[in-house]
């Protein structure tokens, strides 16, 4: 029972919540670039929200199924068809086997996310289905998908219970230009007063070198107080580096695990998915936040997730 | 805070679900006992919440969820647990033996580097491997660890102009430090020797071959060894040794 990729879209890979646990050995935790929008389509088919799903990143592929399941697409509008039909997106559509799904032009954003109802049945590799392309680990064979790949699945879903409950009208609303917000620092003290007036006034626009390892923007130099230069510190996911150029750089899901460049902020958790799903030509601007306030969105976003988990959750699998 | 030593240890918001703390602002194995000491201290207290921590030269990134762990909740006990703190001998710290074929078959920069040191390409491979390597932390890459030396460092520093791909198992070497390169990639450092075993195996536990805080040994092995031991890691059957430091050399 499995998916058969007629073709395998420009960049299309199998991502779960992430590889955690060896940052301190060098591994980047990979995971969904638009966390959000991939928790929301697992939980729409009754997955529980990190379960390996498909991100499909600016075209996408043509799959056609194997056996009766149940999917959902959710994040960039995509605009994708099911036999020629179109297929809505935010909700659980039931397919049959033999069915074709396709995607067409994209309208909106960058990503979008397939999930299937019980998952994919790839190995766990240090206890993640997520690939690390770059160096080959996870995922399917630790790399992106081709045509005529062929990809298990776990368990599927013939059907599902509460389908017409299962609806998510809370939606991505896509922007040319972006706020993004982040709290200041670990390396405030090497910026100067100027170079924060610059950052947090300036308008960005995101370049064409952007990938899951990292988005550069192009815009008003911000000033250092010496140079760019640290002794080789510790990067997590929204790390914001500066380099010698005086121009950001924002560290997302495949970034290394260390860097030897100044940090001037970090992209708060819940504005992470608009980074996923910009594009070169988007503007960014940055709205400075503290940390109380950043954790308590993501605490509510958080609780808001697992009650759609649990209102949606079938009765097998309540526990 | 100032521990025993006198630095102001910091504390750094990295965004809302990490922590920095800072331990010193120079890279030495006094400062990086300090970040491991700090490590194991938090490991000890199983504070729930945390879920992993990454050492680096002079700081710990401690990750958490912040909806099982606030902030500042946090920050009080890290407060606890840095007060004080004195670098002291942990756990006996590990030596791993490494195997390294200096010159052969594959490309090494090892009679450049004899002729910028001003020795013959014996006395440099006895200065490489006469001397343990200290492994500060790892990143860059899966396996990739930063390892440097403490006496005689070398006199040559990175090349002028980086190689678009060197081999995985390549073992490079700049001034006092000397990589391990798990993977095909980009580098700029100089080529001395390779090794037949596997940096990084994703497969095995733990994964990475050398860890932070541990101290690696090269051991020169001949052409017809490299290939041997290539044979058996192939079919899992080659462990590199490793044995507490103090009964090393």
């Amino acid at each position: 029972m499995n998916l058969h990729f007629e073709s395998g879209g420009f960049l299309t890979s199998i991502q779960d919540g992430g590889r955690f646990g060896y940052q301190d050995i060098g591994i980047s935790p990979a995971g969904p670039m638009d966390r959000r929008a991939f928790n929301l389509a697992n939980i729409l088919v009754g997955n529980s929200m990190d379960e390996a799903a498909f991100e499909i990143t600016f075209s996408g592929p043509t799959i056609s199924f194997g056996c009766d399941n149940i999917i959902a697409i959710t994040g960039a509008e995509m605009t994708p068809y099911l036999d020629g039909e179109p297929c809505p997106m935010y909700e659980a559509v039931a397919v049959k086997a033999g069915q074709t799904l396709r995607f067409g032009k994209l309208e909106s954003g960058m990503r979008s996310y397939l999930a299937v109802s019980g998952g994919l049945d790839v190995p766990l590799v240090m206890g993640s289905r997520s690939t690390l392309i770059r160096n080959q680990i996870g995922g399917f064979e630790g790399r992106a998908i081709r045509k005529e790949d062929k990809i298990p699945l776990r368990s599927p879903k013939a059907s599902l219970k509460h389908m017409n409950r299962r609806v998510v009208l809370e939606r991505i609303l896509f922007a040319d230009t972006l706020e993004v917000r982040v709290i200041r620092g670990p390396q405030d003290s090497r910026f100067t007063e100027q170079g924060f007036r610059t950052f947090f006034s300036g308008l960005y626009t995101v370049s064409n070198e952007q990938d899951r390892m990292g988005c550069r923007l192009d815009g008003p130099k911000i000033e250092h107080v010496l140079d760019a230069n640290i002794i080789s510190d510790g990067i997590v996911t929204g790390s914001i580096q500066v380099s010698g150029n005086g121009l950001p750089i924002i560290m997302l899901s495949d970034r290394q695990s260390t860097g030897g460049y100044t940090k001037i902020a970090t992209v708060i958790s819940v504005d992470l998915p608009i980074l996923g799903q910009a594009k070169p030509g988007n503007r960014i601007r940055f709205i400075e936040i503290d940390i109380v306030k950043a954790q308590k969105l993501y605490i509510k976003e958080q609780k808001w997730l697992k009650r759609l988990e649990a209102k949606w959750r079938t009765e097998k699998e309540a526990r | 805070m100032a521990d025993s030593s006198g630095f102001e240890i910091q504390f750094h918001i990295v965004g809302d679900r990490a922590i920095s703390v800072v331990l010193g602002d120079v890279i030495s194995l006094e400062v990086n006992s300090r970040v491991r000491v700090l490590k194991q201290v938090i490991e000890g207290r199983h504070i729930e919440g945390i879920t992993e921590m990454v050492p680096t030269y002079t700081n710990l990134i401690i990750h958490y969820k912040p909806e099982i762990i606030r902030y500042s909740k946090l920050m009080k006990l890290l407060g606890e647990l840095t007060f004080g703190l004195k670098p002291k001998e942990t756990v006996s710290e590990m030596v791993v033996e490494i195997p390294i074929l200096y010159g052969g078959e594959l490309q090494t920069d090892l009679e450049e580097c004899a002729t910028l040191q001003k020795v013959s390409v014996e006395e440099l491979i006895r200065m490489h491997c006469g001397s343990l390597y200290y492994t500060y932390m790892l990143g860059f890459a899966p396996g990739h660890p930063y390892l440097a030396r403490f006496e005689n460092p070398f006199s040559f520093k990175r090349r002028e102009c980086p190689r678009v791909k060197i081999p995985g198992g390549s073992v490079v070497v700049a001034e006092g430090l000397s990589n391990l390169i798990p993977f095909d990639q980009p580098c700029g450092w100089n080529i001395i020797g390779h090794t037949p075993v596997r940096i990084f195996d994703a497969y095995k536990q733990p994964p990475s071959l050398v860890n932070a805080g541990e101290w690696v040994k090269f051991v020169p092995i001949t052409a017809e060894e490299y290939v041997e031991i290539k044979e058996r890691v192939k079919n899992g059957t080659y462990e590199c040794k490793s044995y507490p430091k103090e009964s090393a050399r």
